[in-house]
């Protein structure tokens, strides 16, 4: 869309000055663009950290802030995992608090007091102007057309695909961690090129920043040894890469070693080592090469080459027997499930369960990249013709990108960059080609054709750089093409104008719904409930709920959790898993010995709110059968029919589990007798509702979404609780002693 | 350099066939030249399937000629400081295979200095090549070193910081 | 932190300083106030102890054990009533709430009339069962008083209580003299469940057995109990360490039976000791005695040179800790030190959903005083960090509950706790290594910078 006023500008101010200034003001204006598209949430709703792990985040930021760098470092967390504690410290990627942590004093010290919430918001869109902005700088490399890179800026900019994870708001490792990728890759390539040790230094060190952001770095890792394999295996080792990769891996190695959380990973983990494996083989090739440049003999080359291939064949043995023999870790489960979809399902139900983690719907490319997802073909197409070094990264990187954006949705993101350089250079090309103004004359194809032959000549390269060169002569196929892009690059803004606003700017922690006279609804029920677990219980209240909201409990309500989203202990949100899916007796046992003060339940039945526990109740199921399978069982929640049903056809266990008591407890009260009803799973329940006896109803939210039980002490003079509260109910025991049976006696 | 050069071809020969390591000694320059004649022994063996000895021998004693010939001084020094570099990093390997890796964030370090600063020094030594001029365009020997300086600087920073 | 949980303990010692520890209203509910007279002695000897008596009957309308909300008694005695409930304002539901808002009951049965269904339902929770019918009287053909009830052997005459086992202290049978009876007579014996808060005070002997004489007068085929399964007295403690006594005879506690003389079945002539055993069943009933005490607990870091800081909220992993313990026991009107009976022994767990320590908790001369005695123990926390609680758990029949919860956080090393590498002397060759490379480095681009100028020339030369 920027493209065209540049060029014709462009034409009119030829000076290069006049270009540059031109260059910087829309850059500017795309950063504004970038900025202002991703603050619709703030606009719609307010000013909040969005969903969960930006909660986290949020409640880190803030302790770096109130405690210092060092304490955040140590910093040990008795207020998540109960009673297990958490090494946060250790624990998190510290490069988002500590990129916020630094504005927020670096404002201070410029005497502008900004709250600390509100950085926090703001960030992800901030980066996004730069991530533009490094985008611009990526695609310059690849290509001379100076109108590729504002393109592939602009896309960048208002892409979907990555503003679904920078909104205002969505303070999440990903908000950084996307400029420091293509920023990353903007310096690998640079150092590519140039050969030039310092830029791969820089490389290095942007690598470590993205390492200490993010767990995608392992992307990058896996990446850049790629290309230079694939470089390598197209012959086209040079010295050049031989300096920019081992100075990037050399330095970017050691300097992810200074995360704590990443630690030895990089030479422990089947992750890191085709990163290793490839700086090794460099060694080799670079010491043949170098022995070959002195002595030449062809029968000597070809040994040569054996003998790399042969010390490739047993470095890659060697690291077999080491994974096999435990001395490297083997893959992550997460690594697992990108190679095969259904690993995880079967053995990580924990991986499973989060949405972000399923395979991409096809649908969700379109609507995540809308037209860019067709140019991106073409951009890839474009950079085979041409096939330099970085054009070669660029068509890596698409196969890679795409392939592991169709394994798992929130990977998306990491295709998005490529996305956006590839189109830039495809729609580049067609402007190239459609906007001039002027006609090529055949004396000017003659030259071309001249010049082509010479330097085809000398060059001999590949064949495709001898294409003709093809003009457009006719003002109206020029006019035709130039207005369909122009109409098809204002439809993109378009939609994703449309998808910005529309689908990523809800904060999830406030949903909105549209009244009948179409005025907004602020639905609030999980700050309500948040609220009221912070000014009415004791500091240190324990509150178990699935751990999806463990990080907006810790965050909002700041209550120590059980278990919350940094799910980095199965065992024990199996735990919590079991407590919900088990019988009252059962749980009660549980919640005891982890001191859990109250429960809380998400229900939507009234509401018909999908996203709810009983919606996701299977899933603590499979957890919770993983662990113990001979006590939790998936298949009795089911009904003999195999249905997952809630109302009277439920299975017994289905309706003696604590999850369901909880959901479904008092609820018929709301409604006529025996019209009680789930709008969610649209089921009529039975008449006659469950009964709790090893909880007390504390609170529930205006619409019903939240509810937070207390759990009972024990009885006072002994009686279980299921006695006890028959005696609250009025009914008396009755006659215990005329029971049948032997009486039991008392030995003392 | 015209007689050290001839004492050296007639040194080589012996240390391939014996594979012990050629008792050159001396002056600096000799000391540099016995960092490839190490590497070469132990790839010779494993070259004998593909061809007969005396082969290898004369390829061997082309190599250190041209070495000898075609290497500025710098290079040479450049060379003395890799093989320094070579076995340091030997020696930290074999200690931490024969006494443990107990402090393994000390051997990561320790160990990833010296293959770190190999790396650079390499990169340098290819950098400021002659031959290879071509390949790098924009990197001056001048700059080279600069680079070299730098990325050395935060190599140190690193591993000492590692090495807590 | 010391001093100041100290003065918190003697202001609250100082504010109840009457004859029980959690109050002195006792309620007296009799069938007819005028019947106060029968048990004359036994209530003069509360009230010599201090306790201000309120008497009222069961369908008294001003009845009530709770006024707006809050306890309006501490102790009740409940005498046996012909009435078969006891009205609206004593009902279970009412009675389990007294008890579970620390009130005490002590309550008396008697085999002449039948017990209320209100006492029944209320003994049913606490798992204590009596007879069928509400009826029973316990009979032993081997032990009665020869001298009142020779025919219907209806007057039990036993030696005076002594501990169930040998590690419980004995509460009830100290102060007897050694031709001391307890006298039983007419009395209801019940079976306890087998829940760890029913201690029985006094069991019947193992020839006795509880019959319904309405009934069973002639034949006798069922037998609710016999033998030592029939509690003839018992004592119940909530978790809360409210406290409820029940005595199968109410005619024991009358002054008939005080300082009574009876003849055993051997014909020897024996003195009671029901009033003593009265004394100590209401005594422990209502507070005055076996009441424990916590006066303050303190943790603190054992380590040299640290600053030992009173109750730390955290500690690292590995640290040396101590953990110390004052208790106090009531008997009678005084505090004292709590001595841990002998065969027991107090334990502190330091646990994180299990225990990971369980130590003996030990006196600490140093801290201890005719009051108070401190019980302390020092450990190394353990290699896992966590949230964990320092727990003292003692209950013991007839003892205060004490359920002592501390709760603290144990973190990792801090990443500058954990020893340098200089330390370490396995990482001398690879410091040495850092040092050789950088030194190397140093002498090499000295060495370079030296060799500069020669080496443009040679490379002017060669171009040339």
């Amino acid at each position: 869309m920027s493209a065209e006023p540049l060029q014709a500008l462009a034409n009119v101010g030829k000076g290069e000055s006049t270009r540059t200034l031109l260059r910087v003001v829309i850059l500017f204006l795309i950063a504004g663009a970038a900025v202002a598209s991703r603050l619709f949430s703030v606009i719609r709703f307010e000013s909040i950290i969005h969903e969960f792990d930006p909660w986290f985040n949020f409640r880190a930021t803030k302790y770096l802030v109130a405690n210092g760098f060092y304490s955040f470092w140590d910093w040990f967390d008795d207020r998540t995992w109960h009673p297990l504690g958490r090494v946060t410290g250790g624990t998190l990627y510290p490069g988002l608090m500590v990129t916020s942590g630094a504005i927020y004093h670096a404002l201070r010290a410029l005497t502008i007091p900004v709250d600390i919430r509100n950085i926090c918001v703001l960030l992800a869109p901030a980066f996004s102007g730069l991530t533009a902005y490094a985008t611009y700088l990526l695609t310059n490399e690849m290509t001379p057309s100076p109108s590729a890179g504002l393109l592939a800026a602009v896309f960048m900019g208002i892409a979907p695909g990555y503003i679904s994870r920078s909104v205002a708001g969505s303070y999440d490792n990903e908000a950084i961690s996307i400029f420091l990728l293509v920023f990353t890759f903007y310096l690998w390539i640079k150092a590519l090129k140039l050969g030039s040790m310092l830029w791969g230094a820089l490389c290095a060190l942007f690598y470590g920043y993205m390492v200490a952001s993010w767990g995608g770095y392992a992307f990058i890792t896996c990446l850049l040894p790629l290309h230079s394999f694939v470089l390598i295996c197209m012959g086209r080792y040079s010295t050049r890469l031989y300096v920019a990769y081992t100075t990037w891996y050399a330095l970017g190695t050691l300097a992810s070693m200074q995360i704590p959380f990443v630690g030895f990973l990089p030479v422990k983990t089947s992750e890191h080592m085709p990163a290793l494996g490839i700086f090794g083989f460099l060694q080799l090739l670079a010491f043949l090469d170098y022995v070959r440049s002195a002595i030449p003999g062809r029968q000597f080359q070809t040994f040569l080459w054996l003998f790399a291939g042969g010390t490739f064949g047993i470095g890659l043995a060697g690291l077999v027997i080491a994974t096999s023999a435990g001395v490297i870790a083997p893959w992550g489960g997460r690594f697992y499930s990108l190679w095969d979809t259904s690993y995880a399902k079967i053995h990580i139900p924990i991986i499973a369960s989060v949405s972000e983690h399923q395979p991409t719907a096809w649908p969700a490319f379109f609507f995540d990249l809308n037209m860019l997802i067709w140019l991106f073909p073409a951009g890839v197409y474009l950079c085979f013709q041409q096939l330099a070094d970085e054009h070669v990264f660029i068509v890596v990187y698409a196969l890679f990108g795409s392939y592991f954006a169709g394994v798992m949705v929130r990977l998306m993101l990491t295709l998005t960059p490529v996305v956006c350089v590839a189109a830039a250079i495809a729609v580049s090309n067609v402007f190239d080609a459609y906007l001039i103004v002027k006609s090529p004359s055949t004396e000017d194809r003659q030259v071309e054709d001249v010049s082509e032959a010479v330097a085809k000549k000398a060059k001999s390269g590949l064949k495709s750089t001898s294409k003709p060169v093809v003009g457009v002569y006719s003002l109206i196929s020029k006019g035709a093409v130039v207005s369909a892009m122009t109409v098809y690059l204002l439809l993109f803004v378009l939609h994703c104008t449309w998808v910005t606003s529309n689908a990523y700017s809800s904060p999830s922690v406030v949903l909105a719904s549209k009244l009948a006279d179409g005025s907004q609804h602020i639905i609030d029920d999980y700050r309500e409930a948040y609220q009221w677990l912070r000014q009415n219980t004791k500091d240190d209240a324990k509150i178990m709920s699935w751990w999806d909201y463990g990080y907006q409990i810790g965050g909002m309500a700041d209550r120590p959790t059980l278990v919350d989203n940094n799910t980095w202990n199965n065992t024990h949100i199996a735990t919590v898993g079991k407590a919900m899916s088990s019988k009252e007796e059962v749980s009660y046992p549980i919640m005891r010995q982890h001191e859990v003060d109250y429960v809380l339940v998400v229900f939507g039945g009234l509401l018909g709110y999908s996203g709810d526990d009983i919606n996701k109740f299977l899933w603590m199921v499979r957890i919770a059968e993983g662990i113990w399978p001979e006590e939790v069982n998936e298949r009795a929640f089911f009904t003999p029919r195999g249905e997952y049903r809630v109302d009277a056809e439920a299975s017994q266990v289905m309706k003696d589990s604590l999850m369901y008591k909880m959901s479904y407890y008092n609820y018929n009260n709301l409604f006529p007798p025996g019209q009680a009803q789930d709008r969610v799973r649209g089921a009529r329940l039975p008449e006659v509702g469950p009964t709790l006896d090893v909880l007390d109803e504390a609170f529930t939210s205006e619409n019903w979404i939240i509810r937070i039980y207390k759990v009972k002490d024990l009885d006072n003079v002994g009686r279980d609780h299921a006695a006890a509260s028959a005696f609250e109910r009025g009914l008396k025991k009755k006659k215990v002693m005329k029971k049948r049976g032997p009486r039991v006696l008392r030995v003392d | 350099m015209a007689p050290k050069h001839r004492n050296n071809r007639d040194v080589t020969p012996s240390a391939a066939t014996s594979t012990a390591s050629p008792s050159v000694s001396g002056t600096a320059p000799g000391a540099t030249t016995s960092a490839v004649p190490v590497a070469k022994p132990i790839k010779a063996p494993a070259a004998a399937t593909a061809s007969s000895k005396q082969d290898w021998n004369s390829v061997v004693t082309n190599l250190i000629n041209h070495y000898q010939d075609a290497t500025p001084q710098r290079t040479k020094l450049i060379d003395a400081f890799m093989a320094f570099l070579v076995v340091a990093g030997a020696l930290q390997f074999l200690y931490c295979v024969l006494a443990g890796n107990y402090p393994f964030n000390a051997f990561l370090s320790g160990f990833s200095a010296t293959v770190g600063q190999f790396v650079l020094c390499a990169s340098l030594r290819i950098q400021t090549t002659e031959a290879n001029k071509s390949d790098f365009p924009a990197v001056s020997p001048e700059r080279a070193f600069a680079d070299f300086v730098v990325c050395s600087l935060i190599l140190h920073f690193f591993c000492v910081n590692f090495i807590n | 932190m010391r001093s100041l949980l100290l003065f918190f303990a003697l202001l609250w010692v100082t504010a109840v300083s009457a004859i029980s520890t959690t109050g002195d209203r006792l309620l007296v509910v009799l069938d007819d106030v005028a019947d106060k007279a029968t048990y004359s002695k036994f209530l003069g000897d509360l009230e010599s102890r201090g306790f201000k008596l309120s008497y009222e009957t069961p369908k008294s309308e001003s009845l009530s054990l709770f006024r707006l909300g809050e306890r309006a008694y501490d102790h009740v005695i409940l005498f046996p009533s012909r009435a078969k409930g006891l009205g609206p304002n004593l009902t279970p539901n009412v009675l389990l709430q007294f008890i579970n808002a620390n009130g005490n009951i002590l309550l008396t049965l008697s085999s002449a009339s039948s017990t209320p269904s209100s006492v029944i339902s209320l003994l049913a929770e606490i798992d204590i069962q009596l007879p069928a019918d509400r009826t029973g009287l316990v009979v032993d053909h081997f032990n009665y008083d020869a001298a009142s009830a020779a025919d219907k052997h209806d007057v039990l005459l036993l030696p005076p209580p002594s501990s169930i086992r040998a590690d419980i202290k004995d509460f009830f049978g100290v102060g007897a003299g050694a031709n001391e009876v307890l006298a039983f007579p007419r009395g209801v014996g019940a079976t306890l469940g087998s829940g760890e808060l029913l201690t029985p005070i006094v069991r019947a002997p193992a020839t006795a057995y509880s019959y319904n004489p309405k009934e069973q007068a002639e034949v006798l085929d069922d037998v609710f109990a016999a033998g030592s399964q029939l509690a003839l007295a018992a004592a119940f403690q909530a978790r809360n360490s409210a406290r409820f006594a029940l005595v199968g005879s109410a005619e024991m506690l009358s002054d008939t039976w005080f300082d009574a003389e009876v003849k055993t079945v051997g014909g020897k002539a024996a003195k009671t000791y029901n009033r003593e055993f009265a004394k100590r069943v209401s005594g422990w009933a209502f507070q005055e005695i076996g009441v424990l005490r916590v006066n303050w607990i303190e943790h603190h870091l054992n380590e040299v040179g640290a600053t030992n800081e009173s109750n730390p909220g955290i500690y690292r992993i590995k640290n040396d800790v101590t953990y110390t313990i004052s208790l106090s026991e009531y008997s009678w009107s005084t505090w004292s030190a709590f001595s841990v009976p002998a065969n027991d022994a107090l334990q502190l767990e330091f646990s994180m959903l299990s225990p990971f320590h369980r130590l003996p908790l030990v006196l600490d001369p140093a801290h201890s005083n005719p009051e108070a005695a401190a019980y302390t123990a020092s450990f190394k926390l353990p290699d896992q960090h966590g949230i964990f609680n320092f727990k003292v758990n003692y209950k013991r029949p007839f003892f205060t509950n004490l359920e002592e919860k501390n709760t603290v956080s144990v973190r990792h090393m801090a990443h500058d706790e954990w020893p340098r590498s200089y330390v370490i002397s396995g990482a001398w060759p690879w410091i040495a290594g850092i040092f050789a490379t950088v030194t190397g480095w140093l002498a090499f681009c000295a060495l370079w910078m030296y060799s500069a100028p020669t080496d443009k020339k040679k490379v002017i030369k060669k171009t040339q």
